[in-house]
């Protein structure tokens, strides 16, 4: 009984927040001048609203999806690993270059870059990952830094090394897209790659004894010492996992729908990332359900701009909310305060119902 | 190496290390007082827009600092509310106030100038000008050619230095970062002293943002910060959670900083991307070589609950 209470809490929160966020952005719309109910209808109706849309928010979803796996694995080690955009970046970059260079083309070409993101993006998870457990150093700002590194290593790629005319590279070869699946949709076998990557995941931490004893690491570093589990080495592979996750995501992003390096991309993957995964609980399945309801929120928003005129920038803000309130929230039914609340108010329901 | 090469990269050096040493200096603030806030990039957004805003509709710099600070109190009041009220977990919340406070910024940006609007400009802050001694070779332009907030900034690095060392309140303010409960049973008011300390940060935070926009950038771009809020974080732990070594540690990004944009001037054959690593290099190397998590205030980042045993 008391478990299912708790996991109704674990549910409940999250799904307050967002009404909770909704709220606050119909009053922004309505500050605005436009139409709550009305805008509210555009952007819902321009992430599901038809087959095409649908297709549009998956394949939104996509690169979200990795990168909020990335964060959410490092973090059920313990690890907060806020460095998914550079990984993510880092990868894309590396798939390029490998792709580009070498020539490959179909399959093979896929394949490698696809190998080739996810080792690069594994490497750049390993620098935080070392300097931590050799050097005791904060994992947070090793990994923001690297952020920047990659976002200014892509920069040299698409303008200095293998520019275009434009500041930014020439798309891949045709025969290295990935294929859509569905005629009418957007989204590409990128998506399955990553749901599959989501399963992996959510297979390894709760049906497996070394994804329990990582989740042991998470939860109690010093019990886990105790127990004698190598918590240096499982921090490390967490962290290489994670970054391996960011970089693939971002090899299948590059072939899947970005096609070539150009200014702007990938940024605030990883941040977004880290929230989709704190909204999710650290749940592998729940992070991807959040993933893909953030992804719908910016699909509609564009829908949403075009026909009542409302800034897209009002869905930046719904999301910021959603976790501001989330954690907020999962933080307020953790204190002891509202633990006695909660027992109050069952105990009375009991009484009565006696 | 001639004279002026040195001069004009030294002075550079200063104006880039002062916002950083405002953004640490309130990352200091909020460590002292057990507050680990990762949200300082995000406050730092929030202060250069709401500095550059009040600048732009008053034409007063001196309002938009002001204005800058307030916003970052304001902003930093979310992030104490679910830290010491509700004990959030100070990463965790600090990541959530990176996401809102630029996401706001921007938003209000947009709205207030209009979608594709072309950037907006407002006038710097004057520098000060001090006859005669600004004509010293050297140091001369260094230190008596800035602007007021330069003056302003290494006074505050002063007066931290004296509060946390020879006044009994810096003590007081230690011990709630150090020792909570111990603090608690003196009667100092643990709570106060926390809200206090966030309200500090993001006053600081504000000021460093808003530097950004009235002394140094004349615009508002996104990403303006530009990481600096992290670096900020990095300079606290690099020096050793005392206003001298941040002091220190500021002008060593500082001078970074003012090397890579030379450099990139300098030589046009290399991708200018690579300068442009070298403060977020740096950053990581001076962590690596300085490396320890065990020197800062004890009880930094560990949510307090007022019944716990």
């Amino acid at each position: 009984m008391g478990k299912l209470k708790k996991s109704l809490t674990v549910f409940l929160v999250p799904v307050l927040s967002i009404l909770l966020a909704f709220g606050i952005g119909a009053i922004i719309m309505a500050a605005l001048g436009a139409n709550p109910a009305e805008a509210m209808k555009a952007l819902f109706q321009g992430a599901f609203g038809s087959k095409g849309s649908i297709g549009t928010t998956l394949n939104k979803a996509t690169p979200l999806i990795f990168t909020s796996l990335c964060a959410c694995f490092a973090y059920k080690c313990g690890v907060l690993n806020l460095g998914g955009e550079g990984q993510f970046l880092i990868g894309a970059t590396a798939a390029f270059c490998a792709v580009h260079c070498s020539g490959a083309m179909g399959l093979p070409g896929i394949l490698l870059g696809l190998v080739v993101g996810t080792v690069a993006g594994g490497i750049w998870g390993l620098i935080p990952g070392i300097l931590k457990i050799t050097r005791g150093l904060n994992e947070m700002i090793i990994s923001i830094m690297l952020n920047y590194v990659a976002t200014l290593f892509m920069g040299v790629i698409y303008t200095s090394w293998l520019r275009e005319k434009m500041p930014q590279t020439p798309p891949v070869d045709n025969s290295l897209k990935l294929a859509r699946i569905i005629p009418g949709m957007r989204f590409t076998w990128a998506l399955v790659i990553a749901l599959a990557v989501g399963l992996l995941l959510y297979y390894f931490l709760y049906w497996t004894s070394s994804g329990f004893k990582l989740r042991a690491v998470g939860l109690n570093m010093t019990a886990s010492r105790f127990n004698g589990f190598p918590v240096k080495r499982y921090i490390l592979l967490s962290f290489v996992v994670s970054g391996a996750i960011g970089g693939l995501g971002g090899a299948a992003d590059l072939l899947g729908t970005q096609f070539r390096l150009i200014n702007g991309y990938g940024a605030g993957y990883g941040f977004d990332g880290v929230a989709m995964a704190l909204i999710g609980q650290l749940h592998p399945i729940a992070t991807m359900v959040v993933a893909i309801f953030f992804a719908a929120l910016r699909t509609g928003a564009t829908a949403m701009q075009v026909s009542t005129g409302v800034p897209t920038s009002v869905s930046d803000i719904i999301q910021a909310l959603v976790i501001v309130f989330s954690v907020a929230g999962m933080a307020l039914t953790a204190l002891p305060e509202f633990e006695a609340f909660r027992l109050r108010l069952t105990s009375k329901k009991g009484g009565e119902s006696a | 190496m001639s004279g002026a090469f040195i001069t004009s990269v030294l002075e550079a050096t200063v104006r880039m290390a002062v916002p950083l040493l405002f953004i640490s200096l309130a990352a200091l603030y909020s460590e002292r007082a057990g507050m680990v806030n990762i949200g300082l990039e995000g406050l730092a957004a929030v202060g250069a827009l709401a500095g550059f805003m009040m600048t732009y509709i008053t034409g007063s710099c001196w309002g938009g600092i002001l204005f800058g600070a307030l916003a970052g109190i304001l902003v930093n009041m979310i992030y104490a509310f679910a830290t010491v009220t509700l004990c959030a977990n100070h990463t965790v919340y600090g990541m959530a106030v990176n996401l809102l406070a630029p996401a706001l910024a921007s938003f209000i940006y947009r709205v207030y100038f209009g979608e594709g609007s072309s950037l907006m400009q407002i006038t710097l802050m004057p520098k000060i000008q001090v006859p005669v001694l600004q004509d010293i070779p050297f140091v001369g332009p260094l230190l008596f050619k800035q602007t007021p907030m330069v003056y302003l900034a290494f006074a505050l690095v002063i007066l931290t230095s004296v509060f946390f060392n020879r006044t009994k309140a810096g003590l007081t303010y230690k011990a709630v970062g150090e020792h909570p409960k111990a603090a608690a049973t003196l009667g100092i008011n643990v709570i106060g002293m926390k809200y206090l300390a966030c309200a500090i940060c993001g006053a600081l935070s504000g000021i460093g943002g808003a530097y950004l926009t009235t002394c140094y950038s004349t615009t508002y771009t996104e990403g303006i910060v530009s990481g600096r809020g992290f670096i900020a974080l990095a300079a606290v732990i690099f020096g050793r959670w005392t206003g001298g070594g941040v002091l220190i540690a500021c002008l060593f990004f500082g001078l970074c900083d003012a090397l890579q944009i030379r450099l990139q001037v300098s030589s046009m054959s290399i991708p200018y991307q690579f300068f442009q690593m070298i403060p977020y290099v740096a950053t990581v190397v001076v962590l690596a070589i300085v490396g320890s998590k065990k020197a800062g205030p004890k009880a930094n980042g560990i949510p307090y609950r007022k019944e716990e045993r």
